[in-house]
This record gives C-alpha cells, structure tokens and sequence, in this order.
C-alpha cells in the first residue's frame, strides 16, 4: 500500500504539472483580457490538429513550435475582430458567452477538415518508453512534459518580470485605465497577453495529444481541471494557477489509490470546499470573487 | 473611393458564396419519382457529435449507401426511402428530443440509430410510448433485448453477452485465470463485466480486481498502477469509444502489454485507427469485419463503398447502418404495409439474404426477443499492423450459438392488444 500510494502521488504531480500548464494560459487571458474563455479548449485541440499535420513536413519538434504559433494568430484574430468589441461590457458574461459559441464552431471546424474519427499524434520513439521497469509510470514523455511545464512557467514569469510589456501586463492587470493614461496602447497590451495565452493552450494541446491522442472533444476534458486550477489557487494569481494545478493533479493521484472511481470527482469537491471556506483561492485577489 | 472598393468586393464575395451554395445543391444527384409517390421515412438518431461521434458517423455512412442503393433499385415498393438524420449527441435526453422532433416534424415512419446504450434504452422507451418500431444500430445493452424488451424494438448489433463469450474460453485457455477489468462506469460496461463475471467463475478463475472509470477519463495511470500491483494474467478493458484508445494507449506507453495479456470483449476498427501502430496490440471480439475469405457480395460492397467515401473502409458502424437499413425495407416488402404491428411481424424471423448479410452464417432476427443472430468475428491485433489490415479473425461463430436464449436473457415479450 505505501508504495502504491508513493506510485500514484508522483503519478499525481506529472499530472498536476499538465493541468497548471493549461491553467496559466487561461489565467493570463482571465486576468489582463478579463475574458473567461471557455474557447481555450478548443484552442487546444487546434493546435494539436495543426502539429499533427504539420509533423510529416516539420517532425515532432518542428510542430511543437509552429502550431502554437499558428494557434495564436488565430487568437490574434478573434481577439481583435471579436473580444475586443466586448471590453467595454463590465459583466464577463458577454465574454463568456462569446468564447462558448466560440468553442462550438472551433470543434465543428475540426470536426468538419480532420473528421470525427481520433487520430494519433506521432512522438519521438525515445521518449515514448518507460525510464525504468519498477517507476513504469515514468515514461520519457511525462517527464517532458513536466520538463516543458517548468520551462514555460519559468520562461513566463521572466517575462513578466524583466521585461518592458512583462511589466506593463502586470501593471494592467492591477489598473488598466492608470497605465491607460500614461500613454500605453493597451489594445495592442490585451492582443499581445491574449496571444501569449493561447500559445501556451497550444502547446499544453500538443503536450495532450501526445499522450492522449487527437479528436474533435480533446479540448471539453482538458478544459474543466484548468478551470478548477484557477479557481483552487486564486482567480488572478499566475502563482496560485499552477499551484492549483500541483494540488487537483496530487490530490486525484492519491484518491486513486484508495478509491479510483473517484478520483476525477474529488478535483471539484477541492473547488467547492475551497468556495466556501476561502472564495479567492489559495492565492487570489481580494475582491474578485468575496 | 477604398470604401467604395471594399464594398464590391464583399458583394462579389457573397455572391460566389451563394453561387457555390446553389451549385452545392444542385450537384446532389435526386433519383427521378412521380410526385404523388411519397417517400417511406426513417429517422435516424446517432451521434455526430461528443465521444461516440466517430461510431456514430460510420453508421450514419453505412446506412446512407444502403439509402443510396436501395433508391437506385426501385425503392421501397416503388416508394423513395428517404433517411433522416439528427444528432443524438450519446446523450439520451438529447435522443428523445431528436427522436420527438422526428415524429413531429418530418412524420417518419420508422425509427433507428443510437450508439450507447443509454440513448438505445431511453429511445427504446420513447419509440414504445408512440407506437413506432424502433430498430437499434448500435447499443449493445443486454437489457434491450432482455429484461426491458419491447415488442417494437429489434436491435442489429450484438448484446453484450454474445461480444463476452465470444472470446472468453480462448483468453482463458490462452492466458490464465486470475482477470483484472477496467471498466467503463455506465450501462454498457456495467452489463460486460457481469457477464465476463458470470463466465469466469462458471469456469473456475478469479477475479483480481475491478475497476471503474468513469466516461471520459483521460487519464487510466493510477488505474495502471493498480493492476501492476495486482498482477493478474488478463487485463480485460470493457471500456468504449475514446476512453478505450486513451487507455491502450497508455498501457502500451507504460510497457504493460508486454507482461499482462490485455483483452476484452468489443473492439472497432475506428478505434483501432485512432491508436499509434505501439498501441495495436490484444484480442477481442469484433461484430463484423471488412476482409473475409469467401463470403459472397462482400467484396463488391467493401468496392462500392469505399468508392463512396473516398477509400474509407468499412467497418462494424457501417455494417450496423447498412443492414438496418435494408432490414427495414425487407419487412416492410415482407408486412406490405407501412402499420407498425405489420411491420413488426415482418421483422420477427427475417433473415438477412447474403448480399446484406455480407457473412457466411445467415442471420436472423430472432422472433422471441427481436435480437439479431449475427456472427462474432474473435480475433487479435496483429502488432504493428497497417490500416485498413488492422484485425486477425481467428474464427467467425455464428450469433445463435453463443447468444442467450429469451428466456434465459430476461425477455418476455408482451403486445399491445
């Protein structure tokens, strides 16, 4: 029993490391676009179908940097044909409301140009192996996964640090009309944080598609843990995001081991407790949801 | 003057768009009918979206050849059939919806479709309460043909029963006594496992474990780890659509195949497809496959198919889809009459002619409990195969031998006076 429990808490933390990096995007775009959007899923699941068909031409590697790229010039688009018309509505119901529909016709779209039918999305051979026969459930991938999760993470709050539009997100995010005033285009601000979300949907897309496999609905299963990790570690918070993920993805692995059936079940009793007992999160802003 | 300019080009734009829309429908080729020949109405509720969209678009392919087909022949006697489709979703509420809109609306005469089993029971259900036949392409419950049978209700896919001991004594022999399942949590997979239950302590194994997953989970690791703790000789995955390629997956990702046998009663070929050449592995039943030897018509229907869909093969979906169809056109030729009592009569006892049965045995609809007798085809993946080639048919069991005879499945069939 202790090295079960020991097996399925690591197995729980590669897991949680997928779902904080679903998580960030979405709580970059929550934050400075003030947008729930329900369409990340989907934005996922695109870019997986664009690196699935882009890997003949460009190989595994390759895919994993253009079709989020791609991914995001899509964002790019919507945001500024669409979202940005719905800034000026304080309710995010509006937003939502969009990104939902929004989510419906991506699927048909993908439905429609790859088909219903799931397809495999090809990862490297090496990484596609367990690292050793006691820690099967270590396989290469999940690793890298991991390993993709950290480096993003990292990559991003440098970013948000050290650089010029890092600096000014953050400073959007706490009062978007102040830096308004002081002569920042902050509709260029919002397209360019809306992009960095969806890049980083793309990419958590792929990541899944390796493992899990392409198909139209990719996006419906990923999207609901991301939600729930924003919500466990506060809505605003980038930190609490991913370490709302961290905690839904360890404490699923754990439940596994006493009772499996349910173990997607306890992710959303975290989140209810956590609604009563501390409304923010872990780390969230006051306010937002008190 | 550039307003001017963007404006004529998004009126030429429209118009080429309502130009292509136009010739889009036009370009679909009508059979030529008197008008006062009304079409004979199917409605068919299958699920184009959600996780069983890939089974449900196959059978929707399926039945659209035979629609094709049987309109190329002369229809229905001499009526066009014209097939209706409408998206169930896999969601059962979202079937009676469909399946009410249809009667309402388009006034069909019969009803068939459904991919899970849920959907199959509540449109069952549904169908009874309006007096309408309702032929089930796809849900494999037992309970349909069983328990809950109903004197409108056929069904041309298998119960669960026959999918279990289809291959049951070959992976018992093969492989061992000690079964660990996962299985899906809902009516199907709930009906699978009782039955490999049943068989297993009838022949002296065990079980050394079970799990339940629920729809739609991801991810099967912490399930995994469970059954390497337990070490059983047969990992049997009752599981359906995604949920079965995502765990095979997995399972082949963590190096398990190649220390615990992995079976399990149903597998289809679009699951099959969706999975990484690593991930083909294992035995199971299929329903209906598209390669066999010497069958009669079979080659020319897999033709004329695939010349259809752009070289897809069929599958299991397709046949489910191809035969209901004509099932239907055959006992309403043999009732001579649209009236659903003599339709139904006309149904009880049909057996399939060899260019729709398209398998050596002959199937038949049995009269008792209104399940099709159609073959097993047990079999296993050969490793590293290639679409379409994917499944090795170790033997083709005729449905009479390895179904549950109506009493013993539960069924006492009751007509309205």
């Amino acid at each position: 029993m202790g090295l079960l429990l020991l097996f399925n808490g690591f197995n729980g933390l590669i897991q949680g490391a997928f779902y904080a990096l679903m998580a960030l995007g979405l709580a970059l775009i929550l934050g400075l676009n003030n947008t729930i959007n329900f369409a990340q899923g989907a934005f996922m699941a695109l870019a997986a179908y664009f690196s699935f068909t882009l890997t003949p031409y460009v190989g595994f590697w390759g895919g994993l940097i253009i079709a989020p790229l791609l991914a995001g010039a899509l964002g790019l688009a919507i945001e500024t044909t669409l979202v940005r018309r719905l800034y000026n509505r304080k309710d995010p119901i509006y937003t939502l409301l969009l990104t939902f529909g929004l989510a419906f016709i991506m699927q048909d779209m993908i439905r429609t140009i790859w088909g219903a039918q799931g397809k495999p999305l090809a990862i490297p051979q090496f990484l596609n192996q367990p690292l050793s026969s006691t820690y099967f459930f270590l396989t290469g991938y999940r690793l890298f996964v991991v390993g993709v999760a950290l480096a993003g993470t990292a990559a991003l709050f440098a970013v948000l640090r050290f650089t010029r539009i890092g600096i000014r997100i953050r400073a959007g995010n706490s009062d978007l009309e102040t830096i308004s005033a002081l002569g920042v285009n902050i509709y260029l601000l919002r397209s360019a944080n809306f992009v960095i979300g969806i890049v980083f949907a793309g990419v958590a897309g792929i990541l899944a598609a390796g493992q899990l496999g392409l198909n139209p609905n990719m996006g419906d299963a990923l999207i609901m843990p991301a939600f729930v990790a924003i919500v466990v570690g506060g809505v605003g918070s980038l930190v609490g995001s991913l370490l709302g993920g961290l905690i839904i993805g360890l404490a699923s692995g754990i439940t596994t081991a006493f009772y499996p059936a349910a173990s997607e079940v306890v992710i959303y009793i975290i989140m209810g407790v956590m609604l009563v007992v501390r409304p923010r999160g872990l780390m969230g802003q006051e306010g937002l949801f008190e | 003057m550039t307003n001017q300019s963007a404006l004529i080009d998004r009126r030429s734009v429209l118009k080429a768009g309502a130009a292509a829309g136009i010739a889009g429908l036009l370009a679909t080729p009508e059979p030529t009918w008197a008008a006062s020949e009304k079409p004979i109405k199917i409605g068919m509720v299958d699920p184009i979206t959600s996780i069983f969209a890939a089974l449900g678009h196959s059978e929707i392919k399926g039945a659209k050849f035979a629609e094709e087909e049987i309109n190329k022949k002369g229809g229905i006697m001499s009526r066009p059939l014209q097939l209706i489709v409408e998206d169930s979703a896999g969601s059962p509420g979202t079937a009676i919806d469909k399946a009410k809109r249809l009667v309402a609306r388009e006034k069909i005469n019969f009803l068939m479709g459904t991919v899970n089993s849920a959907a199959s029971l509540a449109v069952s259900q549904f169908a009874n309460q309006h007096n309408m036949l309702f032929l089930c392409t796809g849900g494999h419950v037992d309970a349909l043909t069983g328990t809950n049978c109903q004197w409108n209700t056929f069904r041309t896919c298998s119960t669960t029963w026959m999918l279990t001991a289809g291959d049951f004594e070959t992976l018992f022999d093969k492989f061992g006594k000690s079964w660990y399942f996962i299985t899906t949590d809902y009516a199907f997979g709930h009906a699978e496992q009782a039955d490999y239950e049943k068989q297993l302590k009838h022949h002296g194994g065990t079980m050394a474990g079970s799990a339940l997953a629920p729809v739609g989970t991801t991810d099967f690791s912490s399930y995994l780890i469970e059954v390497k703790a337990k070490k059983p000789k047969v990992l049997c995955l009752l599981l359906a659509g995604d949920d079965q390629v995502n765990c095979m997956k997995q399972i082949a990702q963590f190096g398990i195949d190649k220390e615990i046998a992995v079976a399990g009663a149903l597998i289809e070929l679009e699951q099959l497809q969706s999975l990484p050449e690593n991930a083909r592995y294992g035995w199971w039943t299929a329903e209906w496959y598209w390669k066999q030897p010497n069958t009669p018509h079979l080659d020319d229907f897999v033709k004329a198919y695939r010349a259809k869909y752009k070289g897809e093969y069929p599958s299991a979906r397709s046949w489910f889809g191809y035969a209901s169809t004509y099932a239907i056109k055959l006992a309403v030729e043999r009732a001579k009459s649209l009236d659903t009592m003599k339709v139904v009569r006309g149904m009880e006892g049909l057996v399939l002619p060899p260019e729709v049965a398209l398998q050596p045995n002959a199937p038949m609809y049995r009269a008792a409990d209104h399940q099709l007798m159609l073959s097993m085809f047990p079999g296993h993946v050969v490793k590293g195969a290639k679409y379409p080639d994917l499944f090795d048919v170790s033997s083709i069991i005729p449905g009479e031998k390895l179904a549950l005879s109506p009493a013993a499945a539960g069924c006492k069939m009751t007509y309205p006076s």
